[in-house]
This record gives C-alpha cells, structure tokens and sequence, in this order.
C-alpha cells in the first residue's frame, strides 16, 4: 500500500540529483584545492612547468565547480 | 466579520512561526561554518538571514504540496489551520528549550494533520500526500544527506590528503562561504515556502482565494521577511548542538556536511517534498564526521536528535488536536483564537523571561 502512495520515481530523481550534485561538487572542488596547493609546493620547489600545470588543474576545477553550483541551482528551481 | 478576524490572527501566527522556523534553525544552518572557523558567527548569521530570504523567491512547488497535498483544503478552515500552527509553535519553543534540533516543518504539517483530524476526521488528511510527500522523504533524505556526505569527504580526503593541512584547511574555509551560503537559499527556498502554504491553504478556506491559487505576491515577500529575521535572531543554544557536540570538524568535513546539505534540499525543492531541512544537514554532519572514524560522532547525542525526529509528527499533531478542541470551547467564532493567542503569547514571554533570567550573566564580585 505504501508502495503506491510513494512518487518513487520523483523520490529516485531527488537521490541520484543529490547524489551526483553532493558529490561531484565535493570532488572537484577538492580538485581545485589540491591544484592551488600543488601550485605553492612545485613553484616553492623551482618547477614553474609541473607548477603551472597544477594551477591550471586547479583553475580548471575552480570553474567547473562554480558552474556546477550555478546549474545546479536553475535545474533545481525551475519548474 | 468574524472570518476574516480569525484570518488576520492566522496570518499573524503563520509569521510568527516562519520567525520561529528561522530562529530554531539558524543553528542548522550556520553551526558548521562557525564551528570550523569559516565565517564569524555575526557574519555567518547575517549572510544566513539574507540567503533565506532571497531564497524564498526561487520556488512554489513546496507550498503548492503543503496547499493542497497533504489535507483537504475543502473541509479546512482558518481555525484549523491556527491551532496546528499553535501546535508546530509549540512544539518549536518546547524543543528549542531543550535545545534539540527538531523539525520545525515536521512540527507544522504534524500540527495541522493533527487540528484537522480533531475537526473533520481522518477523511481530512490525504495519506497518499501526506505518506509520499512527507513521511517517506523524511525517512530517505537524511540518510541520502548522510551518504552524500559520507562519500564526498571520502573522496576529499583522497585528493587532498597528502598535501600541506595549511592550504587545504584555508581552501575549504573559503569553500565553506559558498556551500553555507547555498545551504542558506536552500533552506530559505524550502522552508519559507511551508509557511507560504500554509498562508494559502488558510487564504482557500476562507474563500479569498481559489482552490488551486498560487501563493500571492504578498505572502511570498512577508513568509520571507519573517524567516530572515527569524534566522537573523537566531538560536545559539541549538548552534552548539548542532556544531560541536555531534561531531568535532575539520573544514573539509564542514564543506561536505553542507554540500550535501543543499543538493538535498534543493533536488527536494525541484520535486515539491516539504523536507526537515534540520534533518537533512544533521544527516550530513553525521556522515561527513563518521566516514572518517565512525567514533568521533557522538552517537549519544545523535540518539537524543533522532528521538526528537520521531517525536515531532505526533507530539505537534496532538498539541494541535488539543489546541482546536481548546478554541472550540469558546464556539465557532474569533473568541477562541484571541483568548488561545493571548494564553500562548503569556506562555511564550513567561519562557523567555526565565530563559533569560537563566541564562544572565553572574555580576562581577558574586564568587
């Protein structure tokens, strides 16, 4: 009986967008913080090519985070 | 006449408990960006009340659920839907006086199932909405929290283990900023729109507006005025449940406890589920402090909030059964809902004045 009470496909889309939106903003966010990390550690250590590269990474990783929020913040309030 | 009194009061309740709703859950909010030093209190308190109220702004699909799906609004009326608002207020100051992170959302549909079965039986409550829409994601979203949570500081530490703790506690600090500030207009956009509903539903069953109304423009701007400076005034006893004593965080922790927080209660929002966002972040605190050693979440103290959870849906529905059987004593009329106003508004500053004379500072020179 409750099984047909619940909108599980609706309950199924909110898990796996929570899911995806949790997660994958926590990881490349992470990205990003390794990447400026790196970047201080390898330029410190007189490696400005591994250095830059890790910055880029960083950089890369800083954005898609940013833009992850926002898209996740219009698909999640439109309707 | 008599109506449209009662209207007023329980448009006044209704903001009354949005205020409360803000203040019991500032904590839920900002307890994990003060307690890993991401943000000053002030500071975290003060983007938390203007992230709530724009959020208020970005969705209707909650407060079309809380409107129309969970009790029928046809044999509703303004008096039924005051006393469930006095029993979610209730149980919100019982709660905060213990300084148990409740749910103020559970408080408020428990209250209003509860006034409408005292007045119209169990015909009033629709179980499919109130089944699917509330009792089920209530279930499912903190653990999703907890898992989400769980996963993505697993995945952290991973990534950023191996390097210097310095830059990659200041790193997730700043992160801290955004993920707090989303876990804010998440709360704003699923919490406010509760009070919106509930507005509405009163707004339909005195006839002002049709059955299958949209939340007025009004209503909107005021359900957000209210939760902001709720949140603004926010509760600090309840911040030190939330922040310290379930768990003691790093900054990554936090980030993911938050993250988590918001892509819940966001993903719920889209779908309309009028989600315990109390229960969501706690979830996530619990998750993001037991991937990394399951002891260090203080299981105790969980224990006591999950006892508060499951207590907040009957307990609220029975004050709000009690409260409609009080005000009908006094007939059909405004009479009932002033006196029961008066006697809850004496109740509420009797507790604040001993709260506060609790809580006062001991004079220089007294030992």
């Amino acid at each position: 009986m409750i099984a047909t009470m619940v909108e599980t496909k609706e309950l199924l889309e909110t898990v796996l967008a929570s899911l995806l939106a949790g997660v994958g903003v926590t990881t490349i966010f992470s990205v990003a913080i390794w990447g400026g990390a790196r970047f201080a550690d390898l330029n410190r250590g007189g490696r400005p090519l591994a250095a830059g590269a890790a910055a880029a990474l960083g950089g890369l990783a800083l954005l898609a985070t940013v833009a992850a929020v926002v898209v996740g913040i219009l698909v999640m309030t439109s309707k | 006449m008599n109506s449209d009194i009662i209207l007023v009061i329980v448009v006044g309740t209704a903001l009354a408990f949005d205020f409360t709703n803000g203040f019991h859950d500032t904590a839920n909010v900002v307890a994990t960006s003060i307690s890993t030093g991401a943000a000053r209190p002030r500071v975290a308190i003060g983007i938390a009340s203007l992230l709530n109220f724009v959020g208020a702004f970005i969705s209707i699909s909650v407060a079309a659920t809380v409107a129309n799906d969970v009790v029928d609004a046809s044999v509703i009326t303004p008096t039924i839907v005051f006393a469930g608002l006095i029993g979610a207020i209730a149980w919100n100051l019982i709660t905060w006086w213990f300084g148990l992170p409740s749910s103020s959302s559970h408080a408020l549909i428990g209250g209003v199932v509860g006034s409408a079965v005292a007045a119209a039986g169990l015909d009033a409550v629709f179980a499919e909405g109130l089944v699917g829409k509330v009792l089920v994601p209530a279930v499912v979203a903190p653990i999703v929290a907890f898992t989400v949570a769980g996963i993505g500081i697993g995945l952290a530490y991973r990534i950023v283990g191996r390097q210097r703790p310095g830059p990659v506690t200041r790193g997730f600090r700043y992160g801290q900023i955004v993920s707090g500030g989303l876990l804010a207009l998440a709360h704003g956009t699923n919490d406010a729109q509760k009070t919106m509903g509930v507005i509405t539903l009163a707004l339909i069953a005195n006839g002002t507006l049709a059955a299958d109304a949209d939340p007025p423009t009004w209503v909107i701007v005021s359900a957000a005025t209210a939760i902001a400076l709720g949140t603004y005034f926010g509760g600090w006893r309840i911040i030190r449940t939330t922040g310290s004593r379930i768990i003691k965080m790093d900054a990554a922790q936090g980030f993911s406890a938050q993250g988590a927080g918001a892509a819940v209660i966001l993903s719920s929002t889209h779908f309309g589920f009028p989600l315990s966002t109390t229960h969501v972040i706690n979830g996530g605190v619990m998750g993001a402090g037991a991937a990394k050693r399951v002891s260090a979440v203080r299981w105790g103290v969980a224990g006591n909030i999950v006892f508060a959870w499951l207590l907040t849906l009957p307990a609220a529905a029975a004050i709000g059964a009690a409260v409609y059987g009080l005000t009908r004593i006094f007939g059909t009329g405004a009479l009932g809902p002033v006196l029961v106003t008066l006697m809850a508004l004496a109740l509420v500053a009797a507790a604040f004045a001993r709260r506060s004379q609790q809580t006062a500072p001991v004079p220089a020179g007294s030992g």
